[in-house]
Order: C-alpha cells, then structure tokens, then sequence
C-alpha cells in the first residue's frame, strides 16, 4: 500500500481512506449493502482521523524520511571488527578500520586507473572481486590474510601469504594452475607471490 | 626612447658580434667539432642495462619456484617434485580451458594474444575435401590423416603430389603413430593400442617422445603403401620416405629406396643424403667400408651439385666416431673441407670431435692439445642451438677434462657456460646434474680445499644438489688438505640434501671424525655431530630402520664422545653392542678404560671388565691386569674379578 516511510501531504489524506479500505465501493449491489457500507465508512472515518493526527505531528516536528532506492550502505560498519569479549584473534589488516588506510594500512589492490585521465577502475574492481573469491576458493583455508593485487604494465601480481596448511608439492601444484587459468582468463601474464607462516599471524584479541 | 632602444639594440648586437667571433677564435685554433651520429636504442635497451647489474643470487632458488623458505626445494628429488607438480597443474588449468573454451573466448588484450587463447583440438572441416586433409596434416593427426586420405582415394578425388608429399612428410616423421597429447588423459588408452606392437612398452603407458623413437619402422606401414600407391613420386616423396626409414630403424631399407631413387633417373636433395650418411655406419661392418661408404656418398653429393650444410658436416663427424682409427684420421680432413665450403661448426661439430680422439674408458695416449684447441677456436663466442647433439658439447668436455685431470681447460669450458646464450645450451635438467657432477668430482680432486669450497658455496644448493659420491669424494678432499674440523658444517649440508640414510657416507663420516685426535673445541664439535649422527641411527619412525649399527660405526662413534669426554654419552651407547649384537673392539675398550681412569670411577672400570668378558674377548685377562693395577679395588671387588679370570682361562 503505502510506503512506510513516505512523506503525506494533507491533501491526499482525504483519499487516503478511500485507498486504504481496498473496497470495491463501486461494485455495491442492493440494499443488503447498506448496513454493511455505513460500518465501513465509520471504521473509514476513525482511521482517517488517526492518520491525519499523526501525519501533523511528524509535519510539525519537521521530521521526515526519503524514498532510499538502493540497499543501505553501512559506511560505519564496514570493515571493522568490534571490539567483543577479548577471544577473537584479529589480524592486523582486520585490526586497523578503513580511515587507517594510507597511515597505518597499506592498500590491497593497486593499479593506476584512479588517477587522473585513466579509466577502467569498474573493470579492475570486477577483476580484483573475482580474483580474490578465485584465491579464496582454491587455496581454500590456507589464506593466512587478505590476497594483495598489483599490478605492473600488462602483469597481474597476487600477492597471498598462506599457512602451511598443504605440502609444498600441492602448493606449487594450485599456483600452476592459477597463474596458468587465470592468464588464459584475463589475456595478461599472471604471477603469484607466495610467503608462507605456520599459523595466521594474530595482532591482537578484540 | 628610440635613441635609448637602439642604442641598447647596438649594444646587444655588439656583445653577439663579439661571442661570434670568439667562438670563431675557437673554431680556428681547436679541433674539429665533429657532430656523433645519432644512437638508437633498442626498446628494451634500459632493461639490458639494468640486468647487467644484477648478477646470479647463490643465496636463491631457481627462479621456478617460490622465495619462501617452506617452499624452496631442498633435495634433487624435491626440485623434481615440485617443478612437475606445477607443471601438472599448468596441465590441468589447460584441460580446463580446452575443454571448455567458451568462458576463454574474450578477447582484451590489444594486441592479441594468441598463445592464450583455447586451442582448437578438434578438426574444423567435416566434408571430406583436400582441404580437410591439409587441417589435419596441420593439427599433427597422423591417423585422421591417413583415413582421410584412403577416403579422398576411394572417392575418386585425386589428390594433388604437393599435398600427399606433406602426408608422406607428417607420416615418416612421426613414424606412423599419433604424436602423444600431453594435456589429455582420456586419449593414453588409444594410443596404447599401437604402442602394444612395440616389443618394449609396458601396457597402460602412453605413448612418450622416447618411445617413438626406440619405435621401428613396421613393416608394411602406411607411408610404404601410400608411397606405392603415388603414380610418380618426386624427389620429396623419395626424401620423406628414406628419412622415415633411417629415423625409425630401417636402414638397408633406406638405401634400397636410394637406389630405386637413383635409378628412376632422380635427384637427390641434401636432407636425404644427411640421412643416408646417418645411417651408413649402421649397413657396413668394417671400418673402412663404412668410410668407403660414406666418401662414395658424398661423391654422389658433388655429382648432383647438392651443397652440403651443417648437418651433414655433424652427420659425417658422428658417423666417424663408429669408425675408429679411420675416425681419427679422417676427421680433421673433411673439416678442413667444410670450411673452405664455408660451413661454420657448431658445438656438436665440436662434440663429435672431441669423442672421435676421447673415447670413453681408452687411456689417454698424450691428445691433450685436441681440448685445448678446441677451447681456443670456441671460448668468448657465443652459440645458438642448430643441431640436437649440441647439448651434448658440455658434459663431453667436462668429461674429458675429468678423464684427463685438466683444471684449466674445466675453467674454461665452465666460463663459456656464461657467455651470452650458452646456458641454454646446457641441456636438460639430468645433463645438467651430469655436468655439476663432473665439475665437483675434478675440483675435489684436482684444486685445494679453500677453492673447492668456493664453488661449493656458489653453486650448492642454488644450481646443483650433489649426490652421495659427490660428497663423499668433498669428504676425502677435506682428509686430504687437513680440514676435518669442517666436518659438521658438512654433515648439516649432508642431512639437509637428503643422503642422512646412506650407510656408507655416515659411515665414512665417523670413521674420518674417530681417526686423529684434534683439539678441544673441533672435538666438541665433532661430539655434537655425534650425538646428531646417533639420532639418525635410533629414530625409526612408526618402526621404519634408516640404517644400521655396524661395529665400526658404533665404536667410531664411541671413540669420538671419548675424546670429548663424554663418558656418560659413551657409556650409553656402550650398551648398544649387546643390543645390536655387535662385538667391540680391544682398542675401544683400552679407551674407555684410560677415559674411565681419568675419572675414577672403579664401578665402571669393573662394569668394562664383565662387558669384555661377557664377549669372550681374547684381550680380557690384560684388561683385567690393568684394572686391578690401575684402579684400588675393594675386596669384593677382586674376589668376583677372581672369578672372571678363573672363568676366561678355562
């Protein structure tokens, strides 16, 4: 029916109790109808006033909300961890929230479509989304941290430090494969950089 | 103000004058300017530049694999592993993007990229046409090719001698049979139908590069029948098929076919006499008929103005090899005629020379100076790959260089190693470790120990892993200059390439450490690697023995914690003889007593003395001299030694 967060002017609240009855006042056939009518329309009348008693305060207060078309995007809530009980092992790229990027945090995907002149970032921010679910998928739960992306000319670098989790022959056998589908893919050489630790590098416990 | 304007106009014409005028002074009384023509640069002139700064990091792995120290392969059998697992994981990525080229198919890079796109497999052009036959002559499908050439026959369609010359080409190549598809696993068990004919393949396996040619040429195959079924065969025709013959085997069929050639009144081409050549060692027994052979052959070639080229010079100089004292006669001849002929050699021009006067395993009759020109004419250049038996030149040199205990001459031929592309030229990994191998082997004999592990440390492990007897003849080039005391640090490099479980490395090793007394701190030293040793011996994990007691290593052993003072270590140890049903020796005994003296401890000289008698060694009634002499027994003590004397005289 009507949006919960719409603005009403108060002249449309007089149609509003015609609407809002989903009635079909048209179709009333016979006086059988008539008793049945006049409760409505006292019902009708109640609700109307209720409505437009609300309708005024929220006008007066001059309080009231847009039409929001899109998903909400949580700006404050993004990449961060808060802070919990003090038994969640956080590392440092999950530690530091996105304001600390560019002074305590360094970027995870770099190529030059940002700067001025350059086009493409909708293409490389696509690529870097599919490369990294790509990481995450076949290295699966060998990920020590988040996969860092460069780029130099026409190469694509992953950069990924994993745990141990695998012996070294599987591992080299996942990067072949890798660099080799993802090349074929995306039509430029990929190369993978790999650093390995025992167990995920913990900054701290929030 | 047009005063003050020209009169500043002046002034600047005159200060112009006078700067022209000096520079003409100049002019006049200095050299001649001379304006240098401008230099182009190639585009990756600044990358050549910068890589000439950076030389080979001995501290790094080869570049295949990842920097990580998890990651790094640390034994020859780990480099394997993990360059083949990669590689089968490139294989796989490949089976994935030619199976499902679809989601491939995008194109962004400009220009194209051709190499990364999906392969077509599969023959585009259906109808049965000449055109179809040429896609797969193209696409190497040997038997597609040859069903639709019977098709295109029984059709009626003549087929033109330019397209069945290239069938009979792609026939006598791959000698009959597909050529193996690395990428796809579904296809072995075709191809090991025609691999079963072959005497020597296993069932199951596919069909690989070394099997096709260990393959024979079959009897009444394909390339034979298509031959006769040709009207008239032109000279290509009779090339592919001879070439055919000699690459698979058939060689007195291959010179049948030349006579037939010669008689239908054709010439030959260059390629067929490279290959008759080849195969000419294999008709003729004697050494001179091979060389008549060959002489006659290359007449044949002057007579039919054929110039001969690089392979056929290195088809000549190998089948000279096979012929002896000819060879070595011959040899320096029918270069000298190359050469004014203008064909430049090539390393395996080279290589065949060197293994005409080198022969394997002969005793070196005073040929030295061969090497030594050969170094001469090819040190400083730098050679491209014409020739297969190229790879070959270095492992031969070195060879040679080992059999003949040259050091320099090694030097040189491992700085033409680092001239320009030679690198390349060194051959795949198991020549590579051939070479390695033989250079290690010569530097341990010939150059002193402080060179020695000069190049050890430059190329282990980043270049080469030694084997076993690498390190063994290390070992005994440290006996021999007096270095024992870097014997740990060699034990360490021994257990991280993987040879701990040799027998008779280890034990070479304690015997080295056990021979001479050395002082205190190598010995501590050598106690530590010890006490490391003993653990390889013990842990057998989940019951799995690496190796076995012996009674040499455990007294060695022994011997070594002695001359540390580690009584209590070597005590322990003391037992394991009855455990592993081994006999000490008298001497190691004698030790013991001497260290147990040291320390006083009467308990264990007694101890020692019923271990000896529990043996039956022979020496036992001296031991027990010695330790009633030595040692201030208590009563008790002299009465049971009693008894053991009383005991072993009977």
């Amino acid at each position: 029916m009507f949006p919960t967060c719409c603005r009403i002017p108060n002249s449309a609240l007089s149609y509003s109790s015609v609407i809002s009855s989903g009635e079909d006042m048209a179709g009333a056939a016979g006086g059988s109808n008539a008793l049945f009518c006049k409760n409505m329309a006292t019902s009708l009348v109640r609700k109307t006033k209720l409505l437009s008693m609300v309708s005024s305060q929220l006008n007066s207060a001059a309080c009231f909300r847009n039409i929001h078309c899109t998903a909400a995007c949580l700006k404050n809530r993004a990449a961060r961890i808060r802070v919990a009980k003090g038994d969640k092992p956080v590392t440092y790229e999950q530690a530091y929230h996105p304001h600390h990027i560019g002074h305590r945090k360094g970027w995870l995907s770099q190529h030059t479509s940002n700067l001025q002149g350059e086009d493409g970032a909708a293409e490389r921010v696509v690529e870097d989304v599919f490369i990294r679910r790509f990481m995450y998928g076949t290295f699966h739960g060998c990920l020590a941290d988040e996969v860092v992306i460069k780029r130099r000319g026409n190469l694509l670098l992953i950069c990924a430090v994993m745990i141990q989790k695998l012996l070294p022959s599987k591992f080299y056998f996942l990067i072949g494969y890798t660099e080799e589908l993802l090349s074929h893919f995306y039509k430029c050489p990929v190369k993978i950089e790999m650093q390995t630790v025992e167990e995920k590098v913990v900054y701290k416990y929030l | 103000m047009a005063s003050s304007c020209s009169q500043a106009l002046r002034h600047h014409v005159c200060k112009s004058i006078f700067f022209l005028l000096l520079l003409l002074i100049l002019f006049i009384f200095s050299e001649e300017i001379v304006i240098p023509k401008k230099k182009t640069w190639s585009k990756e002139a600044v990358l050549q530049a910068l890589a000439s700064t950076v030389k080979r990091d001995p501290t790094a792995s080869d570049y295949r694999f990842q920097d990580d120290p998890y990651l790094t392969p640390k034994t020859s059998s780990e480099f394997k592993l993990f360059s083949l697992s990669q590689e089968s994981g490139r294989n796989a990525a490949k089976y994935f993007i030619n199976t499902y080229p679809k989601y491939f198919q995008k194109d962004y890079a400009q220009p194209h990229i051709p190499c990364l796109m999906p392969d077509t497999l599969e023959a585009q052009i259906e109808e049965v046409s000449e055109a179809a036959l040429i896609e797969r002559i193209g696409m190497r499908k040997v038997k597609a090719a040859v069903d639709l050439y019977d098709q295109l026959l029984q059709a009626g369609t003549s087929v033109s001698l330019d397209v069945t010359n290239q069938l009979l080409d792609l026939i006598c190549f791959y000698g009959d049979h597909d050529p193996a598809q690395e990428n796809v696993p579904e296809q072995r068990n075709e191809e090991t139908e025609d691999v079963q004919d072959e005497p020597q393949a296993k069932k199951g396996r596919a069909a690989k590069a070394s099997d096709l040619l260990k393959a024979t040429w079959k009897e009444k195959n394909n390339a034979e029948r298509i031959f006769a079924l040709l009207s008239e065969p032109n000279k290509h025709s009779y090339s592919a098929l001879i070439r055919g013959m000699v690459k698979y085997g058939a060689y007195s069929k291959a010179f049948s076919t030349y006579t037939d050639l010669l008689n239908s009144r054709l010439k030959a081409d260059m390629h067929m006499f490279n290959a008759l050549i080849t195969a000419a060692p294999e008709v003729k027994e004697k050494y001179n008929e091979k060389w008549e052979l060959i002489v006659d052959l290359l007449k044949q070639m002057a007579e039919q103005k054929v110039r001969p080229n690089l392979l056929t010079l290195n088809a000549v100089l190998k089948a000279l090899r096979r012929c002896g004292t000819v060879g070595k006669s011959q040899a320096f001849p029918v270069i000298s005629e190359m050469k004014a002929l203008s064909i430049d050699l090539s390393l395996a021009s080279y290589t065949h020379l060197l293994a005409i006067f080198y022969k394997p395993g002969a005793p070196i009759q005073g040929q030295t100076d061969i090497l030594q020109e050969v170094m001469n004419e090819v040190s400083g250049k730098s050679f491209t790959p014409q020739d297969p038996d190229d790879a070959q030149f270095f492992i031969t040199a070195m060879r040679i260089c080992l059999d003949t205990k040259d050091m320099e001459q090694a030097y040189r031929v491992h700085e033409l190693l680092g001239v320009g592309e030679n690198w390349r030229l060194l051959g795949n990994d198991f020549q590579q470790n051939i070479y390695y191998a033989r250079f290690f082997s010569l530097l341990c004999m010939m150059e002193n120990i402080d060179v020695m592990l000069k190049w050890y440390r430059d190329l282990v492990p980043s270049v080469y892993y030694p084997s076993s007897n690498v390190m063994r003849d290390l070992l005994q080039a440290l006996d021999t200059d007096n270095r024992l005391d870097l014997i740990p640090q060699i034990w360490k490099d021994i257990k991280q390439l993987g040879h701990a479980n040799r027998q008779n490395l280890v034990e070479e090793l304690l015997t080295l450490m056990a021979r001479e007394k050395h002082n205190q701190e190598v010995q501590e030293s050598f106690a530590e690697c010890a006490l490391d040793i003993k653990k390889i011996y013990d842990t057998g994990d989940r019951g799995k023995v690496l190796l076995n007691w012996t009674a040499g290593s455990l007294s060695d052993l022994i011997s070594v914690l002695l001359a540390a003072h580690r009584r209590q270590d070597a005590w322990d140890m003391l037992k394991l003889f009855k455990t592993h049903n081994r006999v000490p020796s008298e001497e190691l005994l004698n030790k013991f007593l001497m260290c147990v003296k040291e320390g006083g401890e009467v308990n264990q000289a007694v101890e020692l003395v019923q271990i000896s008698a529990g043996f039956c060694l022979p020496g036992t009634p001296k031991l027990i001299q010695r330790v009633q002499q030595e040692f201030e027994l208590t009563e008790q003590k002299m009465l049971s030694d009693l008894e053991i004397q009383s005991f072993n005289s009977e």
